[in-house]
């Protein structure tokens, strides 16, 4: 993210042109690496099936159909948890106070997924999700009125628009994405400080499977006092140290 | 709008690997988009008020009467009149009243394509659950879809108040005898027409609102 974000600051105040464009060029990524988008909506599933529908059926002739999903359901994590894949993305369309969507937006780490939050009204803090994508309506008479006179639906149609001008740059395409690790750096993401995990099974008293965005993983959770499958844990040398809240 | 970007970077596509050009220009894109999309709404919303208050007034009526709403369209459309019968049933404020969206059931959908053909999925619906108090609104950005315009001659010849919202110059939707009240977008980008149905929508919605809550206080 940063140094995308660097590329496009110039001294100028940001505005929502910035981050939709790092958005658009990340999502092209996980396009041409074989990604999937899911959609969720889960206050209000038509704009996850307006968004999917955009990707898998253009509505310019000549433009690729694309990989995208909608996913209705109550609790979708539930769901996603099956069938996301490391390398997919998540896209949300939802308030910033959504339980439901910031369930799936937290454990998507541990699924590999790159994350797209889209919404109006109040905004969820800044690092629930890879990329947020706002309506600033700090003018309206009232917090949220973008979600139905189109001004939200405007952001994921400008994603769109843009993800496919990537796709007139296949030399972009391949680079790496720039919220995994790939310059030798050290990145809170990667390192060992403290990998994100979902616990799937349990395999003995202290052993469990592990849900990471590599894959899955047999981890040690001695030191820890009960872990249930669904739980987030950090982990650290192959050993849980700890449960998220 | 023209798409600058076509013709932005004629050297070998392959080779490249600098994203920051890409990236200035995709944002500035995205800002161009934002102020055609604004303006679009704005100068369409002042041009069709007269429309909007007309159409927002029989429904109104209708709404008095007991009357119901029905809302349909195709692919992105068709989440738009979902987004439609979700603001009038679920509203951010005022009163809730009755709205369906025709897209929504699957099992029915499939029924009707399969035995009857797609060009009658809305009107069979109409058919079996409308009447004479009744509202139509149908959303399409061509104002050409075959489905739409056999539900609005449905719609007519049942006696419900029909509404039309349609794009570039509104089609066979704008000529249609069976379309009451046609509200268009005059843009030729499919996108900016969809966000602009969806802000004539809003506006139909807090007409409607605002006309019965003057009429409770009325009373």
């Amino acid at each position: 993210m940063t140094a995308m974000a660097e590329d496009l600051r110039g001294g100028r105040d940001v505005d929502i042109g910035d981050p939709l464009a790092i958005a658009a060029l990340s999502l092209a990524r996980r396009f041409a690496g074989g990604g999937t988008l899911w959609c969720i909506a889960p206050e209000w599933p038509e704009h996850a099936r307006h968004v999917a529908v955009e990707f898998v059926h253009p509505v310019l002739v000549g433009k690729r159909a694309l990989p995208a999903v909608s996913v209705d359901a109550s609790d979708p994590a539930v769901v996603l948890r099956s069938l996301v894949r490391s390398g997919d993305v998540v896209l949300a369309v939802s308030s910033g106070d959504s339980s439901s969507t910031l369930a799936v937006m937290r454990r998507a780490e541990a699924w590999g997924a790159m994350t797209i939050w889209i919404g109006a009204g109040e905004p969820p803090t800044a690092r629930a999700a890879d990329h947020i994508l706002w309506v600033d309506d700090d003018d309206d008479e009232q917090k949220g009125l973008a979600v139905h006179d189109g001004r939200m639906v405007l952001l994921y149609h400008v994603l769109w628009e843009l993800t496919h001008v990537c796709f007139e740059h296949p030399g972009l395409l391949a680079a790496t994405d720039e919220a995994e690790c790939g310059d030798g750096e050290v990145c809170i993401t990667c390192s060992d400080e403290g990998r994100l995990g979902e616990v799937i099974a349990t395999n003995g008293p202290s052993s469990f499977s592990v849900r990471t965005a590599r894959g899955v993983e047999m981890i040690d959770t001695m030191i820890l006092d009960a872990v249930a499958p669904g739980d987030l844990v950090l982990i650290h040398a192959g050993v849980a140290i700890a449960v998220l809240p | 709008m023209t798409e600058r970007t076509d013709f932005l970077y004629p050297f070998i596509e392959a080779d490249e690997r600098d994203a920051g050009a890409l990236l200035i220009d995709l944002a500035e894109s995205a800002r161009g988009k934002a102020a055609a999309s604004a303006e679009l709404r704005r100068v369409t919303l002042e041009q069709s008020a007269t429309a909007v208050g007309a159409a927002a007034a029989a429904m109104t009526d209708r709404f008095a009467r007991g009357g119901r709403l029905f809302v349909f369209g195709n692919g992105g459309s068709s989440t738009d009149a979902a987004s439609l019968a979700a603001l009038f049933i679920e509203p951010p404020w005022g009163r809730p009243l009755p709205a369906r969206n025709l897209v929504g059931d699957s099992a029915v959908l499939t029924a009707l394509g399969n035995d009857v053909g797609f060009d009658l999925v809305f009107s069979r619906q109409l058919m079996a659950h409308a009447g004479s108090d009744d509202i139509a609104i149908g959303l399409s950005t061509s104002g050409n879809s075959r489905n739409l315009l056999n539900a609005f001659t449905e719609a007519a010849n049942r006696g419900m108040l029909t509404i039309g919202i349609a794009g570039y110059s509104g089609g066979e939707m704008a000529q249609s005898r069976h379309v009451k009240h046609c509200l268009m977008v005059n843009s030729d980008s499919v996108h900016r027409i969809q966000e602009t149905q969806a802000a004539l929508g809003f506006a139909l919605w807090r007409d409607v609102q605002a006309r019965m809550a003057n009429e409770e206080n009325g009373r």
